[in-house]
């Protein structure tokens, strides 16, 4: 399932003046099933670039019944970002299939409240959620608190204001704007951050009819962090808030040390027996021992390395891929995954 | 072999087996009003509500989302839930002052270690969970806390009751009344879907409306109902209305649907109004009027009053005049369809027990009433299914 496959890109679009990108992939007619997906989920995509091989995640900016579509932003000095800036159509792509569990499964005859606060590229996801959302729950509805520096930065505006054109009485779009431009005419719905008050203030103003209420949140840690607190703070529980992490994704060192361990690893039907050091990740000691299994954004993000601990226990630096359910249940990420106890029993297969 | 009134057997109207199944298979089974939104205007705000045989409990959290819980303390099972404190935070019941925070879960037993010591499982105590979801601008509740949703249950009849959102309209609180008609409510039901009846009881009461021309039909258990203004009132329809019009124009006419089970809605073009009904017993039955109507200044009031005031002077009498009235009280005098209304409820009523009771034939504007009887059936044996 998460193997490579090589796409042919369709289109290539510059968005926000050449800021971003957007690339749609032409997804033939056998791999159709297999490239089908949720709103809210992302691709892997592997690049050779100067000899080195990238790998990169990225959200899936379309829903489903749309073409499959991802939009870029460019990174300052992101070799990889940059490279996709160059892409043209007609070129290949080497792209892992959909997954993620930060997706929204629309229900037809369901009748909730969505919020959803995003900044920056983190729309991405958002925006093919709300589109699920206004095409699949007719008896849903979507609010959109959007936080972005500046005007030119807001990533697939047009978009935005033409569902808002569209389904007015279901969609309400906010921005929320850090530096706004003396020179601008725009005049954002408030100014500063997604932060406590603007939350408090969304809410309020457009509280929820259909009280079966759900949070989405994507954007960096620190603004999705911020956001959980507040909902928190405001008696929203837990279980009702979503969230997946974008931008600053590299591995935080939270200062938790592992211990040196013995990992019993299940693998495509077969036992293997590898050591850990006390600062090596699964991942890594996988890696050291030569054995292949999935990953790839080595941040905790995307959930493609994720396995089942069987026996002993791990500590996660990061683990925004999984839900708390299911690290209860067992799973880990084994890009974050430290050893905390001697032994340690993991499975691939399930 | 019982009488049959229609699909029924007449005990369904008279029996309290009849009551106690109708109370356990329909009105604890089924999507209950529970007042309007403003009755819980913001968060700490908590109100309790009757629902068949289940007694829940609806507060706002601060985010200000709704949350609804079977009225039952986990302790002795008390009717005594209340939200206080400064943030409303908590749940507690003030006999022995568990406390429960918004989700439900127990947080707190007090002297707990010296009142239990063999320990209390919190994790197990929590207030069971009941569903409250608001569908224009109404409450409703159900007991279970995953019930088919409002979309599944009102969806279908949603598109023919009329435009209007009763959100942006304020309530007429001199309207708002509780009586009770000594009749089952199937009964009462029946009366307000009985589109034969309009042109007859009411001859003189409600002829603003062209019963002539009413089209009505169901949506599963629910009933719809509209009819145009009749020639005369719609000739100057715009200054004949009574109070300042709550939908757009060109909307017109009279929807008064009977949502399944026993709530009915009356909307016009100037008025939004409620009349849920609620069974008591086999042969009494409490109605609740509440009403809504335009969120305009005094002047539009006043300056739509004077505009309709010659329509409505010579509007409408009495059923029976002069020798025909028996007396001042006779309800058929009283120029108040209500009045007519009640009083053929609670003699339909006494009549249900007479040796002799035989019913006649149904006319094509009693259909809805053959037809509700069936929702009932249907309703009851699903949920017989079920259990």
């Amino acid at each position: 399932m998460r193997d490579f496959h090589p796409l042919r890109l369709s289109e290539v679009r510059p968005e926000i003046e050449g800021a971003a990108t957007s690339l749609i992939f032409d997804v033939p007619q056998d791999l159709q099933a297999t490239f089908q997906w949720q709103a809210g989920q992302h691709l892997t995509l592997r690049f050779m670039i100067d000899g080195v091989e990238e790998r990169r995640s990225y959200t899936i900016s379309n829903p489903p019944w749309a073409p499959l579509r991802i939009t870029v932003k460019q990174v300052y000095k992101g070799k990889v970002s940059h490279h996709v800036a160059g892409l043209a159509p007609g070129d290949t792509v080497e792209v892992i299939p959909p997954f993620g569990s930060f997706c929204l499964t629309p229900q037809p005859m369901g009748r909730r409240t969505h919020y959803f606060f995003g900044s920056g590229s983190g729309i991405t996801p958002l925006f093919a959620m709300i589109n699920a959302v206004l095409q699949e729950e007719p008896y849903s509805v979507a609010h959109l608190i959007y936080g972005n520096a500046d005007e030119p930065s807001i990533l697939l505006r047009e978009e935005l204001e033409a569902l808002q054109d569209r389904h007015g009485d279901r969609f309400t779009l906010r921005h929320v704007i850090s530096s706004p431009s003396m020179w601008s005419w725009f005049s954002p719905w408030r100014k500063g951050r997604v932060d406590k008050d603007a939350i408090a203030a969304a809410i309020e103003e457009t509280p929820p009819e259909a009280q079966d209420v759900q949070y989405w949140i994507c954007g960096p840690g620190a603004m999705n962090r911020d956001v959980k607190t507040a909902l928190m703070s405001m008696d929203v529980p837990d279980t009702r808030i979503h969230m997946e992490s974008f931008g600053g994704t590299e591995a935080e060192n939270d200062g938790v040390t592992g211990v040196k361990a013995t990992a019993t690893v299940r693998l495509d039907g077969a036992d293997h027996q590898i050591a850990m050091a006390a600062d090596q990740t699964l991942l890594q000691a996988l890696q050291a021992n030569g054995l292949s299994v999935p990953y790839s954004c080595q941040s905790g993000v995307c959930g493609a390395c994720r396995c089942q601990v069987t026996e002993g226990t791990v500590h996660m630096r990061n683990r925004m891929a999984l839900e708390d359910a299911d690290i209860a249940n067992g799973a880990a990420l084994s890009c974050q995954s430290l050893a905390t106890s001697e032994t340690l029993g993991v499975n691939f297969d399930r | 072999m019982s009488t049959m009134y229609h699909h029924l057997p007449v005990e369904a109207y008279t029996s309290q087996e009849w009551f106690d199944r109708e109370q356990r298979l329909i009105f604890s089974r089924s999507w209950r009003f529970a007042g309007l939104v403003e009755d819980v205007p913001g968060p700490g705000h908590y109100i309790s509500v009757q629902a068949g045989l289940n007694n829940l409990f609806i507060v706002m959290g601060r985010d200000h989302r709704l949350r609804a819980f079977h009225n039952i303390c986990r302790h002795r099972g008390t009717q005594l839930i209340r939200a206080v404190g400064k943030t409303q935070k908590a749940l507690t019941c003030p006999y022995h002052d568990w406390t429960y925070d918004l989700e439900g879960n127990l947080i707190s037993v007090p002297d707990e270690e010296r009142e239990f010591p063999g320990g209390v499982d919190k994790s197990c105590l929590g207030l069971k969970p009941a569903s409250v979801d608001v569908w224009r601008g109404m409450l409703f509740v159900h007991p279970d806390p995953n019930p088919p949703s409002l979309a599944e249950w009102f969806g279908a009849v949603d598109p023919h009751l009329g435009p209007h959102d009763p959100n942006e309209l304020v309530e007429y609180e001199e309207a708002r009344s509780s009586y009770d008609i000594k009749a089952n409510w199937k009964i009462v039901v029946e009366n307000y879907i009985d589109v034969y009846h309009l042109s007859h009881l009411h001859s003189d009461t409600l002829h603003m409306y062209d019963h002539a021309k009413a089209k009505f039909g169901w949506e599963g258990p629910h009933y719809h109902f509209w009819e145009p203004p009749s020639a005369d009132y719609a000739k100057n329809l715009e200054k004949n209305l009574p109070t300042p019009r709550v939908i757009p124009e060109p909307h017109v006419g009279a929807w008064v649907p009977m949502l399944f089970p026993g709530i009915g809605l009356g909307a016009s073009e100037e008025s939004w109004n409620l009349f849920i009904i609620t069974p008591l017993g086999p042969d009494l039955t409490r109605i609740e009027n509440r009403s809504k109507l335009a969120d305009a200044s005094s002047w539009e009031y006043s300056k739509q009053q004077w505009s309709s005031w010659s329509f409505w002077k010579d509007f409408g009498g009495a059923k029976y005049k002069g020798e025909d009235a028996q007396g001042e009280d006779d309800p058929m005098a009283s120029r108040d369809f209500t009045a007519e209304d009640v009083y053929a409820c609670e003699q339909q009523q006494k009549a249900l027990t007479s040796p002799y009771l035989e019913i006649g034939p149904a006319a094509k504007g009693e259909s809805p009433i053959l037809m509700h009887q069936q929702a009932v059936l249907e309703f009851m044996e699903a949920q017989e299914k079920r259990s």
